[in-house]
């Protein structure tokens, strides 16, 4: 043992007696020294070494179920500096302000990223790693409970459906000539008013049209197509599985950071990257049905029909404002289908 | 040294104080330990953010290692008369019992999504295996905590676990069966309205009902099972006083259900009477339903929180322990409201204050005395080491240890 060596005195505590004893202690030849009465050693790398801060107590754990206690953080700290003991990277990064900001910047920057595009491609993952059999159940469940709780049989002649269903077969066929169809179904349902002129897509390809909107678009049969064949981009890019799965991370996301606070606060973010998912997802499914409709020799602005109509709807019952919305602003919509 | 002789201040019963000397043999060692937390908002802070870029680096996996470190702050920052506590907990066993519960939990959301019948199995499952954990969870927690390097202990025991369950679970489960046998199908209205009202709501009012008698057992049960050398703890607190609890907190939130409804009464025609547009007159009624969302959590959690510490912790204790608690139910209501705002509008970056700022008021509120020479005290034999799962399990329900 060199004299050179620093000591500190503090409480020693053996594990077995709640009797604190006067100890002192130094290290060398990576050992941990310790006299108390008797003289006992430790492997310096077999001792719990407490991390460093600015306020609490010191606590060293020892291998024998022993507890050094330092009430003078700071006596403690200058000798471990004296000894050469060294701090962890994980705290001398938390312990100084200029590490912890460029932390907080990645932070926010791992989080964003995450938000952008760790989500989406993890979930785009899993969807496409999920047998074709399981969308579809969770799709027709899905329809089964609309149907129980939401959807009435639709009112419209049978013929009028056979109609409509052909000419989207049609439709299908020829933007897609030399690949396989896409497996969908259309189902014809009536609404309450609430629901009004709507159309959507269930995962495994379910698509459900309300009467209102055969009625709205009852002198423009192309626009009622181009709205099936947005859906289809729905159905094509698995949406419905693919917002399950991101606004899942996302809340387990939130939840990481506020979760353990309040299940409120996590669940705000989660919802507004929801909103913004789901306008990303409007754009793509409006693509596909630009493109099916230009396909098949119609003008994508017959669309613009629809989306006069739907303005109308709603200015008359109010709009909620951009960020609280699930699609894209309508002059957006309208300024797309014009090009 | 000073360590030793900090926080020693002996408490005198008023009688005492006036009337003859007390017999030395049996008050001569009692005092009061003062607790003090000296955690420092800023500092945990630092620890946070760093924790967390780590969690995220690693997809989550750093988590118990995070966790760790944040109870090893918080313990070296709670003294008692002087001395603080030490948390022993092995990052790497809470890893293991980490990653099986994270297992669970997915297995358990997994199944919810692909249908209905697979998620009630998982339900059952879990309710089934839920009180073990929460006992594994307060073995872990308390046998890794030392005072005086002498480790706690609890020592509960698992039929307990399950018996304290009973009041919450057995109307659950009515509830469950009622559901599944009675509950009608699709849009056509049910048969017998009476009937299907008492099969629905009935379980519903039971559960409410046994509600304060299973969070008496809960408490009694985890309150009994503290242990430190040769002290172990009992809840003295009667049922009915958990009874009381539940009917001065429910009139305490009638005050914001009341306000809340008044301002809508008000506001609500006025938004309606053309003077705002559509728009306005929506984000106006949101902020106010959130308004008197975060006030009627503010005042009825902060009530319960701090009535609740002090009922059961007022009640706790051993042959030479007694617990104390004043902690003042306004307090907490300005403090959790000043929290919940900063935390929202920094976007969670006053999270880690929020949490030093709630942890100093429950433990300043919180006092020991002492009858017995603590010096004397010794270890118990059989402190063994338990499994991580239940503390994991722990931090994934929210289960404290009521502090």
């Amino acid at each position: 043992m060199s004299p050179s060596q620093p000591r500190l005195q503090l409480d020693y505590f053996d594990g077995h007696s709640a009797r604190p004893q006067a100890a002192e202690i130094w290290l060398s030849d990576g050992h941990l020294h310790l006299s108390a009465g008797a003289e006992a050693q430790y492997a310096a790398g077999d001792v719990r070494w407490p991390e460093r801060q600015r306020h609490g107590q010191r606590q060293a754990q020892l291998p024998d179920g022993g507890l050094l206690s330092c009430a003078d953080a700071a006596a403690w700290d200058a000798w471990a500096q004296g000894s050469g003991l060294r701090d962890s990277v994980t705290v001398r990064w938390m312990q100084s302000w200029r590490r912890v900001l460029l932390a907080l910047v990645l932070l926010l920057a791992l989080v964003f990223a995450a938000w952008r595009w760790g989500a989406p491609l993890a979930a785009g993952l899993i969807v496409r790693a999920l047998p074709a059999s399981v969308e579809q159940q969770i799709g027709s469940q899905a329809l089964d409970y609309l149907d129980q709780h939401w959807l009435k049989p639709s009112m419209l002649h049978l013929a009028r459906r056979e109609q409509i269903t052909k000419r989207f077969e049609q439709l299908v066929r020829a933007s897609e000539p030399d690949r396989p169809p896409l497996r969908y179904q259309l189902h014809f349902r009536a609404g309450d008013r609430q629901l009004g002129p709507n159309a959507f897509a269930l995962p495994g390809g379910e698509i459900v049209l309300t009467d209102a909107l055969v009625e709205l678009l009852h002198d423009s049969p192309d626009a009622l197509q181009g709205v099936l064949a947005h859906e289809l981009g729905h159905v094509h890019h698995q949406h419905g599985l693919r917002m399950a799965f991101q606004a899942g991370l996302i809340g387990a996301l939130a939840g990481l950071v506020v979760g353990d606070f309040s299940a409120v606060l996590a669940g705000l973010p989660a919802l507004l990257a929801q909103q913004a998912y789901s306008r990303d997802f409007e754009r793509e499914a409006d693509m596909q049905a630009y493109q099916m409709l230009g396909r098949d020799g119609v003008s994508p602005r017959v669309m613009l029909q629809f989306f006069e109509r739907v303005a109308a709807i709603e200015a008359r019952q109010g709009a909620a404002p951009q960020l609280l919305s699930s699609h894209p602003a309508t002059p957006e919509r309208i300024a797309y289908f014009s090009q | 040294m000073t360590t030793l002789t900090a926080g020693i201040s002996p408490v005198l019963a008023p009688a005492f104080a006036h009337s003859v000397l007390p017999d030395l043999a049996t008050t001569r060692f009692k005092r009061r330990l003062d607790i003090e937390f000296t955690g420092s908002g800023s500092e945990y802070f630092r620890i946070w953010v760093v924790n967390l870029l780590l969690t995220l680096v690693t997809l989550g996996l750093y988590l118990p290692f995070a966790k760790a470190r944040r109870l090893s702050y918080f313990y070296a920052n709670t003294q008692v008369d002087g001395q603080a506590l030490a948390f022993h907990g092995n990052p790497w066993r809470m890893f293991r019992g980490f990653v099986l519960l994270a297992l669970l939990m997915l297995a358990y959301g997994v199944a919810g999504r692909f249908s209905p019948v697979a998620g009630l199995i998982a339900f059952g499952l879990l309710c089934a295996v839920w009180p073990a954990l929460w006992r594994a969870g307060l073995q872990f927690r308390l046998s890794n905590t030392s005072w005086r390097g002498l480790r706690l202990g609890f020592r509960g025991d698992l039929i307990g676990a399950y018996r304290c369950m009973l009041p919450t679970y057995l109307p659950a489960m009515l509830m469950v069966v009622c559901q599944f046998l009675w509950a009608p199908r699709g849009q056509q209205p049910p048969e017998d309205p009476a009937f299907y009202a008492v099969v629905t709501f009935g379980p519903l009012l039971l559960l409410f009902a046994l509600l304060p008698w299973g969070l008496a057992l809960l408490k009694r049960y985890q309150h009994g099972g503290y242990v430190f050398a040769d002290q172990q703890t009992r809840l003295s607190a009667s049922i009915a006083s958990f009874y009381g609890l539940g009917l001065k907190g429910m009139l305490v939130s009638l005050g914001p259900i009341v306000l809340a409804g008044i301002g809508a009464a008000v506001l609500i025609p006025l938004a309606q009477s053309g003077a705002l547009s559509k728009v306005a007159a929506l984000v106006f009624i949101a902020g106010l339903a959130l308004l008197a969302y975060l006030l009627f959590f503010v005042i009825t959690m902060s009530y319960f929180g701090a009535r609740l510490q002090n009922l059961v912790w007022c009640k706790t204790g051993s042959a030479a322990l007694q617990f104390d608690s004043q902690l003042s139910a306004r307090a907490l209501a300005w403090l959790n409201l000043k929290n919940w705002v900063l935390t929202g509008v920094t976007l969670g970056l006053y999270r880690p204050f929020a949490a030093i700022n709630t942890l100093q008021l429950r433990l300043s509120a919180m006092k020991v005395t002492v009858d017995a020479d603590i010096d004397a005290w010794v270890a118990q034999a059989g402190a063994a080491q338990h499994d991580a799962t239940g503390e994991a399990a722990g931090d994934f329900f929210g289960i404290d240890m009521g502090l």
